[in-house]
């Protein structure tokens, strides 16, 4: 019998812990993945043996025209979301430069937004959006009208964008400010000996050399919004007219409310594929290689 | 120990810690599952204790349904992963027909004593409402109609003497009240999930139809005249400035932001524990309709109930039906129920019967409720109640609100794509 050299004491112990690492994958990873790929291809009903039957879930899937709704959503979303949210975060990050003391302490307040919880916020936002709320009795004494915040379908898919980046835009403006101090003031002094202008500055150089900062806020932002639930489901509860009903809503309706999980693990699997699609052609389209020379 | 032993003592710590909980099934004892709320869990604590101590059956085992969220959840996890009770409380009756669709609950109606509890209870105009088939999925325990409450001292001010009960009267009201902008009416549109369809359009449609049916199975049967007047009367509410699109900034009643709103028996006590003087002030009235039903009795409205449902998986199915119709049958209990949670117990008998006399002499709010649990309708008993309800959302009530579609328009609409929704569901 041939027996191989005992394991060092170091191996033993990263062997310990990636085995933990593994364990954890297997268990609240690849069984939930295989699981769900299992389902996608069978009907199963919570109680009875799953029954295979092919293609059928991802073609009705695919016709359903509440989850194309929902995919559409998201693309609204992200129109509204985008703007909104990588500007703010430059702002933030450009603030940030020009604080002096407590540099620290103002970064943590922008970050507080980011740990709040998700429910406590999306009620606190439902009365400042409400026709009765605060903010609409001010617009009314000013000018005699309310906006229905959560009552248009494009108002409101704007109301869910501007909770949604007042939680992130700190840690996105984090994510920028780390890129800004990496850029070399020499190439700043050199621009302006050139008598490049803040805008040309902004332009040419900032934002070009920010290109892995932004990206990464962009992936981070078309995960967040493929991802969206508790905003819109409370907000707004996915109105009107479905014009705010996200993909992980429907999800969790048709696994749980109407017990169709083969049908809502399908969807998952078609959320993933058309999520990773979009960041592939995100990165294809705008990230760059940087270098400086 | 070694750094050996310590590893594989943690590991398999850590893979007891995965292992199923489930409990094996047993004859021995009755597993009951019960409302996570103090009022419910302190009425099963006496009614349980006096079971066991009265040996009348099986022992009864109880604890309230491990949730953080919704109970729905919870009962699903417990069935896919074998932890379900023998019986289970606060299942609304839309949830059992699904449980009764996938084979795990029993047919309450063939239990022994079932006719006798039903009778006992005069349950008569009750029990259609959660009989599909001739089959009874859950019991109905208790009945939550839903009523408008109204801010006496305003309708008093507007020259009412008791609340408005058609919607003439509503209109009347109204044109006294309202303050365009600044102080509406009523709260007409419950919110905006599908679940807020129970507060506004069906109660609405029960009370203009005298609780005919919305649903049959296959088929939306809200497209008649009842129908018509309930989303005329919403309508006529929005296009008015009678009515807000929503009032989720403050409690509408305790301000006076609207004089009145859809309440139900639920809360009475979240008032008397915040808003004391609000209640001390509200009167409570039907939900209004074309006609009201003074002479005829009480009109019908939407009523929120919850039942108690027996797993298939149950050794002791009909040990555990004979002690729930013994707590529901027995009327202490009954009393006890209804002094512990305030809800009216799901019986036709509530106003004529001598041992509940004293508790509704004293609670004129609690009566106005009990006055309606006969004529209370329960949601229609369907697999795809979410489906029915967010297109009577988005294709009835939203329209209605923005006045993007007439009544006729929009019932049309609703109706016909409900029915194209059952039939490709089927």
């Amino acid at each position: 019998m041939r027996t191989g050299r005992p394991l060092s004491r170091e191996a033993v112990i990263g062997l310990s812990l990636a085995g933990a690492y593994l364990l954890f994958a297997a268990v609240f990873w690849a069984y939930p993945f295989f699981w769900l790929a299992r389902l996608s291809v069978t009907q199963w009903r919570f109680f009875d043996e799953p029954v295979f039957t092919g293609a059928r879930n991802f073609l009705r899937t695919v016709r359903d025209p509440q989850f194309l709704l929902s995919l559409w959503n998201v693309v609204r979303f992200l129109l509204f979301y985008l703007p909104i949210a990588v500007a703010g975060a430059l702002t933030v990050a450009f603030g940030l430069r020009h604080v002096g003391r407590g540099k620290a302490f103002v970064a943590l307040c922008f970050l507080l937004s980011n740990v709040s919880s998700g429910v406590a916020m999306a009620l606190v936002f439902t009365k400042i959006f409400s026709t009765t709320g605060p903010l609409n009795a001010l617009v009314f004494d000013w000018v005699g009208v309310r906006i229905p915040w959560t009552n248009d379908p494009t108002l409101a898919m704007l109301a869910i964008a501007l909770v949604v980046a007042w939680k992130f835009v700190g840690y996105y403006g984090l994510i920028l400010y780390s890129g800004l101090l990496a850029v070399p003031r020499d190439i700043y002094d050199a621009a302006r000996l050139d008598h490049a202008g803040p805008l040309t500055r902004l332009v040419r150089i900032t934002l070009p050399l920010l290109n892995a900062q932004l990206m990464m806020v962009l992936v981070f932002a078309i995960l967040v919004s493929f991802g969206l639930f508790t905003e819109p489901f409370l907000i707004t509860g996915g109105g009107p007219a479905d014009g705010t009903a996200t993909p992980q809503m429907l999800i969790y309706e048709t696994a749980f409310r109407r017990l169709q999980p083969s049908h809502a693990a399908t969807m998952s699997i078609l959320v993933s594929a058309v999520s990773y699609a979009l960041i592939a052609a995100a990165r294809r389209l705008f990230e760059r290689k940087v270098v400086l020379a | 120990m070694n750094r050996r032993d310590l590893l594989v003592t943690g590991g398999l710590a850590l893979l007891a810690g995965c292992s199923p909980r489930a409990e094996r099934r047993r004859a021995d004892v009755i597993r009951l599952w019960v409302a996570p709320n103090a009022a419910e869990e302190a009425f099963w604590k006496i009614a349980v204790g006096r079971w066991n101590a009265a040996g009348r059956g099986l022992p009864v085992r109880f604890t309230t349904i491990p949730t953080a969220g919704n109970s729905e959840d919870t009962v699903l996890s417990a069935l896919v992963a074998g932890t379900e009770p023998d019986l289970c409380t606060n299942v609304f009756s839309g949830f059992a027909v699904q449980l009764a669709a996938l084979g795990q609950v029993i047919d309450l109606a063939t239990q022994g004593g079932f006719t006798d509890l039903v009778a006992h209870r005069r349950m008569d105009a009750i029990m259609p409402g959660w009989t599909r088939g001739g089959r009874v999925a859950a019991m109905p325990i208790y009945s939550s109609p839903t009523l408008i409450w109204w801010r006496g001292d305003l309708l008093e001010a507007a020259g009412l003497s008791a609340p408005p009960a058609t919607y003439d009267e509503v209109y009347r009201f109204c044109d006294r009240y309202v303050r365009p902008g600044a102080r509406y009416g009523m709260q007409v549109v419950a919110g905006r999930s599908w679940q807020d369809r129970w507060f506004d359009f069906i109660a609405f449609y029960y009370a203009a139809s005298g609780g005919r049916p919305y649903l049959d199975g296959d088929r939306a049967l809200y497209a008649n005249a009842a129908g018509l007047a309930a989303a005329g009367f919403m309508d006529a509410m929005f296009r008015r400035g009678w009515t807000a699109l929503d009032f989720d900034a403050e409690e509408p009643l305790v301000t006076g932001l609207a004089a009145g709103a859809t309440r139900g028996p639920w809360d009475v006590e979240r008032y008397a524990r915040i808003y004391p003087d609000t209640l001390a002030r509200i009167a409570v009235g039907p939900v209004p309709a074309v006609q009201s039903g003074e002479g005829v009795g009480p009109g019908s409205t939407f009523s929120d109930s919850k039942g108690a449902v027996i797993f298939r998986s149950s050794l002791v199915a009909q040990q555990a039906f004979e002690f729930l119709a013994w707590v529901l049958g027995d009327e202490a209990m009954n009393l006890l129920w209804l002094q512990r949670t305030g809800l009216s117990p799901a019986r036709g008998d509530l106003l004529d019967n001598p041992r509940f006399a004293g508790y509704y002499r004293t609670n004129a709010i609690a009566r106005a409720y009990a006055e309606h649990v006969a004529t209370a309708r329960p949601p229609a008993l369907s697999e795809h109640t979410i489906d029915v309800q967010k297109i009577m959302t988005s294709r009835l009530v939203e329209p209605l609100m923005t006045g993007s579609a007439a009544p006729a328009q929009a019932l049309a609409d609703a109706v016909a794509r409900t029915d194209r929704m059952l039939e490709a569901q089927a």
